[in-house]
């Protein structure tokens, strides 16, 4: 039997090369498609990862620990119930990457010309510096220097507005947690430039100590926080800051129920990739499906010769299908070649600042710096061959039914 | 948008804007006259602090009205104010007939709104100190804070001068590095009978953003005061706004239940 499989993969092969034109412009169709599918789910991919990581990068903290109330109501009233210097030493002998401690209020930032509402933050820079949205190479001034450091850094955007800038003084006005005012000038010590503009408008920047006695909290924060290895990979985290709250009356959430929305973004890529892959997929077999069939239709004689000589039915499907398999593992070796040379060759990202506007709404930056996983590759590879391996069932079965007498007497 | 304190002494003798207090003993006390307690140059703060008392007195009721001036409206209200020590004031629209009975009321660095037509006391927020309050040139903030013109400044004597007859202190007062005030200085033109004629902001390009000037001076409740002043703003010279004084009573005997929350819904004066 092996011998028969032998001789029927070989006729397969041969028969491929019959019409050489043929098969070049199928094969040219497969490998288009794969490149396409795998191509274009990494860039899509790509600017995923970019919407999440410049998500995650104003979030910090892939898992981070609040007040039960907080996330409804983020305000200074709902402290975690720990003091700070208990927090920080828990993390710290946890042995977290990255970890930090930090208080996030509302609070209405104003100069002599105008008046914002923003995000303050009280941070340890020393931590932060890791981790920081903040792009401290492009920083006009300079960070804070540590917790107790009395300055303000503010981003560029805001600066324009407030038409302030370093050196000059700006007014903070938030609350304490008795709900009563508070407020007091900070010089702004540093100007920041960050990825997306609106997050330059949004955030200002405080030592920690400092937001403490501002906001009359003593040694209290709002959140602390620890980061992973890999935003993908974060359940052992989530784990550890879990067992380290273990009995406190807080809230511990990874960065997917922080941010439902950058948390609904990696099932929708996969589900996305599926989808798109196999309209590729669709299309192309329409063309895989027509080609098999005409070459059946142009063999029917010499189909009807074999079956006479005594070639087993399934012999022939059996060549139909192996010269469908053939065509298309040739189309994916230069479609996935194709697209391995075309993300190599914009490895570095791809500048797509005339749209930066829109991509901005979606949360994504100006790059699109394309990223090919493994998953997306051998998702796109296995559905061409599994489906185009029923794609052809159709033209194989219906060759390995012809009556031999029948086939013989066709003219063609 | 701070606290100014001219603003302050504006309103103050309307609000009592928590000010003043602080360097004067408890229960303020009619000023002195500058010269009569000085040997050398007299001490600037003690002018500013002066100024303060000398509108606001330990107590006192009055009316006013206050003009608000845009490039295509005008509006004038008519009030009823009353203050009481440092910190609390409370103040009452009487006219025109939609307004009436809205009503403000300070305690401390806290301010309430009461309007009849929601019939609902709001508490202001921090976020909304900085805005205007009731639609004038004066912010929330303006209002609740008048001390601060004392307390968070350095006070310099820039110059004396005569006009018409009588001894003009040029005050300037920088604000100090925590200050909750967004000026890079102002600077205050007070009368040496603690009347102040002038106040100018200057922003941290000491470019002048906005002036408070006096226009009338004279005797109301047994003491000197501006009858009207008028707050401007340099870029916009279409706009300002007025309040006068129309009548005032300088220490008089207030109840506690005057500057209450349910007072403040259910006046009872």
């Amino acid at each position: 039997m092996s011998g028969v499989l032998r001789i029927s993969s070989a006729l397969a092969w041969r028969n491929l090369w019959r019409n050489r034109r043929r098969t070049a412009i199928m094969l040219a169709a497969i490998s288009v498609g794969a490149w396409a599918m795998i191509f274009l789910t990494a860039l899509t991919q790509g600017m995923v990862n970019e919407m999440i990581r410049d998500g995650l990068s104003v979030l910090p903290g892939h898992v981070q620990v609040h007040h039960p109330d907080y996330r409804d109501d983020p305000s200074i009233a709902n402290l975690i119930p720990v003091a700070d210097g208990e927090l920080e030493d828990r993390f710290d002998a946890a042995g977290f990457q990255d970890w930090s401690t930090r208080i996030r209020v509302p609070a209405v930032i104003s100069s002599e010309r105008e008046t914002r509402g923003v995000t303050l933050l009280g941070i340890d820079p020393a931590r932060e510096r890791n981790f920081t949205f903040v792009d401290l190479e492009t920083l006009d001034g300079r960070f804070l220097d540590g917790t107790e450091d009395r300055g303000i850094v503010i981003g560029r955007k805001l600066a324009d507005t407030l038409e302030t800038r370093t050196g000059k003084r700006v007014v903070v006005m938030s609350q304490d947690p008795d709900n009563e005012l508070a407020d007091r000038g900070f010089r702004v010590i540093g100007v920041y430039r960050a990825n997306l503009p609106s997050y330059e408008e949004q955030f200002v920047l405080i030592g920690k100590r400092t937001a403490q006695q501002f906001l009359n909290v003593d040694d209290r924060v709002t959140e602390a926080i620890a980061i992973g290895d890999d935003f993908r990979e974060v359940e052992p985290v989530l784990q550890e800051v879990r067992a380290l709250m273990h009995g406190d009356p807080v809230t511990v959430n990874a960065w997917w129920d922080l941010d439902t929305y950058l948390g609904a973004m990696l099932p929708m890529m996969d589900g996305f990739v599926l989808v798109w892959v196999i309209v590729i997929f669709l299309a192309l077999s329409f063309g895989l499906v027509n080609t098999l069939v005409m070459s059946v239709f142009e063999r029917v004689r010499e189909i009807g010769v074999m079956l006479a000589l005594g070639m087993r039915p399934s012999a022939i499907r059996w060549q139909i299908v192996v010269e469908s398999m053939l065509l298309l593992v040739f189309g994916l070796v230069i479609g996935n070649t194709l697209s391995f040379a075309s993300t190599y060759a914009i490895r570095d990202g791809i500048d797509v600042s005339i749209v930066a506007e829109g991509m901005e709404m979606m949360g994504a930056s100006a790059r699109l710096v394309p990223d090919l996983t493994v998953d997306n590759v051998v998702l796109a590879n296995v559905v061409v061959l599994v489906l185009g391996f029923f794609a052809s069932l159709s033209p194989a079965w219906r060759a390995s039914r012809y009556d031999p007498i029948e086939a013989i007497t066709t003219v063609q | 948008m701070h606290c100014l304190p001219s603003f302050v002494i504006v309103i103050l003798t309307v609000l009592p804007l928590s000010a003043v207090a602080q360097s004067s003993e408890p229960g303020l006390t009619e000023p002195q006259p500058i010269e009569s307690n000085q040997e050398g140059p007299p001490d600037p703060r003690q002018i500013v602090q002066g100024a303060i008392d000398q509108w606001r007195g330990v107590s006192s009721v009055s009316e006013l009205s206050m003009s608000i001036r845009r490039p295509d409206w005008e509006r004038t209200m008519t009030m009823r104010a009353w203050t009481r020590g440092d910190e609390q004031s409370l103040v009452r629209v009487l006219a025109p007939s939609k307004d009436r009975g809205n009503g403000t009321l300070t305690d401390d660095d806290n301010m309430w709104t009461f309007s009849p037509r929601v019939n609902r006391v709001i508490k202001i927020p921090s976020s909304m100190m900085n805005q205007s309050w009731m639609g004038s040139d004066f912010s929330n903030k303006d209002v609740t804070r008048a001390d601060d013109i004392v307390d968070q400044y350095t006070h310099t004597l820039v110059a004396i001068r005569e006009q018409d007859g009588i001894t003009v202190y040029e005050i300037e007062a920088v604000p100090l590095e925590d200050a909750a005030v967004v000026w890079g200085r102002e600077v205050m033109l007070i009368r040496s009978d603690y009347v102040l004629t002038e106040h100018r902001y200057y922003d941290q390009d000491d470019e002048l953003v906005k002036t408070l000037t006096s226009l009338d001076i004279g005797e109301m409740g047994g003491r000197m005061l501006a009858l009207r002043q008028r707050m401007q703003e340099v870029d916009s010279p279409g706009a300002w706004t007025e309040i006068a004084v129309k009548s005032a009573e300088y220490d008089v005997d207030l109840p506690d239940r005057l500057f209450t929350l349910s007072n403040l819904r259910n006046p009872r004066d």
